[in-house]
C-alpha cells in the first residue's frame, strides 16, 4: 500500500498495517491518522502545483480551480470539510470516486506531485 | 417520403422502402427517421405545415421529463407514431414514447457498471438511438452497442466494442446501413486507437473494423514517430453519414493523442514527416467492407485539440459551373471545407470564424499553412499564446444543417481563443493522456460574444448573417421547407429564424440549456416540433471563470418539449 517510492510516508506503518489487514472500520479523516503536507505555504511549489494542477486536474476541476460546478470545485474543500479538508484530498486522489467520475491517481501521480498540487489548491480556498 | 400512420409496422415498412430506394440523397419529411434526418446529416426536413407567417403561434402540446440531470445531447427518432429518445447519464433510459401525446410505450434502463464514468472525459452523454428493421440500436458509456426490439423495448442483444477501462466509450447514434449497424467511439483523450466498426443488426455479429490510425506495415504507419500510433487517439465520437449511390460511409477522426504533439513526431510546423495520417481527417469507408476509401486530413500534426469528428454533411453543389458532390465540414480549426465526396479533394477550405493558427488552407497541397516560427503552436515547455480558435472550436459537434431550400448552412460556432502548451506525460491505460497545459477563461476573439449562430453559403464561401450569443454555446439547428431555421442556447431560450434573413420569429425558454438541434415530424396531417433540452455539464468544468458563467446561464435539466400550431 505505501511504496518505497512515495517519498512522504504519511501514516505510521503500524497503522497502515492495521489499516491493510483490519476489517475495523477505520476513518481516513480521522484525526489521528491526517496527513500533512510538506510543501504547505511554499509560494514557489504552489506556482508548480498550478500548473500541475491545470495538466492533470483542469479538465474536470477547471484551469487554477476556476469552474462551476459545485460539487467538483476544490476551491471550497475547507468551507466543505474544514478541517478535514486535506485527508479527503488525499483519500480521494488516491483511491478515486469511480461512480461520480473521480478516478484513482495511486500509482500514477505520486505523493510529491500530490502535494504540490495540494499546496496551490491551500492558495485558492474560498471564504464563502 | 409519403409515411403511413398506422401502427408500428406501417412505420417500418416506410422506412426500408426509403432505405432500398437507393435515393442517395433521400430528405425526411413526416418522419425523422436518422440522427441527422437523413443519412446525408442535413437536419433539413421538407415538412412546411409551420412556416415563416404562422411560427408566432406555436404552443407546447406535450412534455417529457429525460430522468437525468446533465448535458441531454439526444436527438429524437421518429419512426411512424413512435417517437425513441435516450436521456443522457449511460444512457440511463432508452424511451419509446406515442409521438403524438407523449404517453410512454416503453422505457428500458440499461445496467452500467458503477465505474464507468471515471473514464469518460466530457460530459455523461449519448447522443441518440438509431431505428432500422425493428430494431432500436444505441451505444454506452461503457463501450457496448445494444439492440432493442422496437416494438416492445426487450433487449435483443449486447455487444462489447472496446474496453470501457481503457478509455473508451461510445457517445453518439450509430448508423444504420443495409443490414449493418455501424458506430464510431470515443477516447481520444485517454491513448486510445480509434476504429469505426460495423455489426450485423440482425445478430450484432462484427462484420468489419477498421481502425483509423495505420497499424505496423500499414502505409501511413510511419507518419507517427515510434509508437506514438498505439495511443493515437484519432476517436469516431461522431456520427457518420451514408451515401447509398457510391456506397460510402463518411465518418471523421478526433484530435491525435495526447494533445502534446511532441510526442507524436517533431513538435513544429514542419509536419512533413509526421503528420500523423488518421487523426483529425476525414475518412471514407466502403459500407460492405470498412476498408478505406479516401482520406483527407483537417488538421496535420495537431497539437490544439482540433477534434475534427463534427459531421459530414453531404449534398451537391453547383461550384464554377459545374456540379460537385460536396461533404461540407465546419472544423474546430475554424476552416469550412468542402470536400469532393467522390475522391476526397478539398474543393473549398475557408475561415468561418476568426482563425489564427494557420494563414489559409493551400488548395493545391490540401494542408493548412501555420502561422510563422511555431507562433500559435504549443510544444514541448512552450505557450502558444491567443491561438483561435481554442480546443472547443470554431465549431464542436452540435450539428449544423443544410437548407435546400436556401441553399445555406447553419451553425453554431465559437468566438473564442485559448493558451496552450506541451507537457510530459506517462501514458497509463484508463488515465488522462493529454500530455497538455491551457488556459481557456479569456475573452472572446472578436467583440464580446463568446458564441454565434451563422448562417454560411457554401458556394459564395462567406458569411450571410449571423446572431452573437453573449454565452457559449449555441445549440446544433435544423431547417424546414417552411422557411425557417431553429436552434437554442445555453439560457435555454429555443429560437425559430426566417433562414433568409436570420429575423426571431418566435422563441421560448425551456428552462435548462439547449446543445442539440430540434426536430420535426408530422402525424395526422399536423407537423411537431420537438427538442430535448439539459444544459452541458462536462466541457464547462475545464473552461474556468466562463465556464462558471456556463453553468449559471440555466440549471442543469432533462426535459424533452414538443410544440405544434
Amino acid at each position: 500500500m505505501f511504496s518505497k517510492s512515495r517519498i512522504n510516508v504519511l501514516v505510521p506503518a503500524a497503522l497502515a498495517a492495521v489499516l491493510a489487514c483490519s476489517p475495523t472500520f477505520v476513518r481516513s479523516d480521522d484525526a489521528a491518522v491526517r496527513p500533512v503536507n510538506p510543501y504547505s505555504g511554499d509560494k514557489v511549489v504552489a506556482k508548480e502545483g498550478g500548473s500541475l494542477f491545470n495538466q492533470f486536474c483542469s479538465h474536470c476541476h477547471g484551469p487554477w480551480a476556476e469552474q462551476g460546478e459545485r460539487p467538483r470545485d476544490l476551491r471550497r474543500l475547507r468551507i466543505r470539510y474544514d478541517a478535514d479538508a486535506i485527508a479527503m484530498f488525499y483519500k480521494t486522489v488516491n483511491e478515486g470516486r469511480l461512480d461520480k467520475g473521480m478516478p484513482i491517481w495511486k500509482g500514477v501521480l505520486p505523493d510529491a506531485t500530490l502535494w504540490k498540487i495540494y499546496t496551490f489548491l491551500e492558495t485558492v480556498q474560498e471564504e464563502e | 417520403m409519403k409515411s403511413i400512420q398506422k401502427g408500428l409496422a406501417g412505420g417500418f415498412a416506410v422506412a426500408i422502402l426509403a432505405a432500398a430506394s437507393g435515393a442517395a440523397l433521400a430528405q425526411a419529411g413526416n418522419e425523422w427517421p436518422h440522427y441527422g434526418a437523413d443519412q446525408s446529416n442535413t437536419r433539413y426536413s421538407t415538412l412546411n405545415q409551420i412556416n415563416t407567417g404562422n411560427v408566432k403561434d406555436l404552443k407546447v402540446v406535450w412534455a417529457h421529463s429525460m430522468g437525468t440531470l446533465e448535458s441531454q445531447e439526444s436527438t429524437p427518432i421518429i419512426i411512424g407514431d413512435t417517437m425513441y429518445v435516450t436521456s443522457s447519464t449511460g444512457p440511463k433510459y432508452v424511451f419509446a414514447l406515442d409521438a403524438k401525446t407523449g404517453a410512454r410505450k416503453w422505457s428500458y434502463q440499461p445496467e452500467l457498471p458503477s465505474d464507468y464514468m471515471s473514464t469518460v472525459c466530457c460530459g455523461l452523454d449519448n447522443r441518440g438511438v438509431a431505428v432500422a428493421n425493428g430494431k432500436v440500436f444505441y451505444g454506452r458509456l461503457d463501450a457496448k452497442l445494444d439492440a432493442l426490439d422496437a416494438k416492445t423495448g426487450k433487449r435483443l442483444w449486447s455487444v462489447t466494442v472496446a474496453d470501457y477501462k481503457k478509455g473508451y466509450a461510445i457517445t453518439s447514434a450509430p448508423l444504420v446501413v443495409k443490414d449493418l449497424v455501424i458506430t464510431g467511439m470515443a477516447g481520444g483523450e485517454y491513448g486510445v486507437r480509434g476504429f469505426v466498426a460495423a455489426y450485423k443488426q440482425s445478430t450484432g455479429e462484427q462484420v468489419w473494423k477498421t481502425y483509423t490510425i495505420p497499424g505496423e506495415g500499414e502505409p501511413g504507419n510511419e507518419t507517427w514517430k515510434g509508437d506514438s500510433w498505439k495511443t493515437g487517439g484519432a476517436s469516431t465520437w461522431g456520427v457518420g453519414s451514408y451515401d447509398a449511390k457510391r456506397n460510402l460511409v463518411y465518418w471523421s477522426t478526433s484530435n491525435a493523442g495526447p494533445w502534446g504533439a511532441h510526442t507524436r513526431g517533431s513538435d513544429s510546423s514542419d509536419v512533413s514527416q509526421y503528420p500523423n495520417l488518421g487523426s483529425a481527417s476525414q475518412l471514407a469507408f466502403d459500407a460492405d467492407t470498412g476498408k478505406i476509401n479516401w482520406q483527407y486530413q483537417y488538421t496535420p500534426h495537431d497539437a490544439w485539440d482540433f477534434d475534427g469528428i463534427n459531421e459530414g454533411v453531404l449534398t451537391d453543389l453547383t461550384i464554377g459551373g459545374s456540379k460537385i458532390p460536396a461533404l461540407l465540414h465546419a472544423d474546430r480549426n475554424g476552416f469550412f471545407y468542402v470536400l469532393n465526396r467522390d475522391t476526397g479533394k478539398v474543393v473549398a477550405a475557408d475561415p468561418f470564424v476568426t482563425v489564427n493558427w494557420a494563414t489559409h488552407v493551400d488548395l493545391v497541397t490540401g494542408r493548412p499553412v501555420e502561422a510563422p516560427n511555431n507562433e500559435k503552436r504549443p510544444q514541448l515547455g512552450k505557450w502558444a499564446r491567443n491561438v483561435c480558435p481554442n480546443l472547443i472550436g470554431g465549431k464542436n459537434w452540435s450539428p449544423m444543417s443544410y437548407s435546400m431550400q436556401t441553399g445555406l448552412v447553419y451553425l453554431p460556432a465559437f468566438n473564442m481563443c485559448m493558451d496552450i502548451a506541451n507537457r510530459e506525460e506517462e501514458y497509463t491505460p484508463g488515465k488522462f493522456y493529454l500530455a497538455s497545459e491551457f488556459n481557456l477563461g479569456m475573452p472572446g476573439a472578436t467583440g464580446d460574444n463568446l458564441a454565434e449562430f451563422i448562417a454560411w453559403d457554401p458556394v459564395a464561401k462567406k458569411k450571410v448573417w449571423s446572431i452573437p450569443e453573449a454565452n457559449m454555446w449555441a445549440s446544433g439547428a435544423m431547417t424546414t421547407a417552411g422557411g425557417l431555421v431553429f436552434y437554442g442556447n445555453i439560457d435555454g431560450m429555443l429560437k425559430a429564424l426566417d433562414a433568409k434573413t436570420g429575423k426571431v420569429l418566435w422563441q421560448f425558454r425551456v428552462g435548462t440549456g439547449i446543445t442539440q438541434s430540434a426536430v420535426t415530424y408530422a402525424i395526422d396531417g399536423k407537423q411537431y416540433l420537438a427538442i430535448v433540452a439539459g444544459r452541458v455539464k462536462g466541457p464547462p468544468s475545464f473552461f474556468g471563470k466562463l465556464g462558471q458563467k456556463m453553468m449559471e446561464a440555466s440549471p442543469e435539466g432533462g426535459i424533452l418539449m414538443v410544440f405544434a400550431l
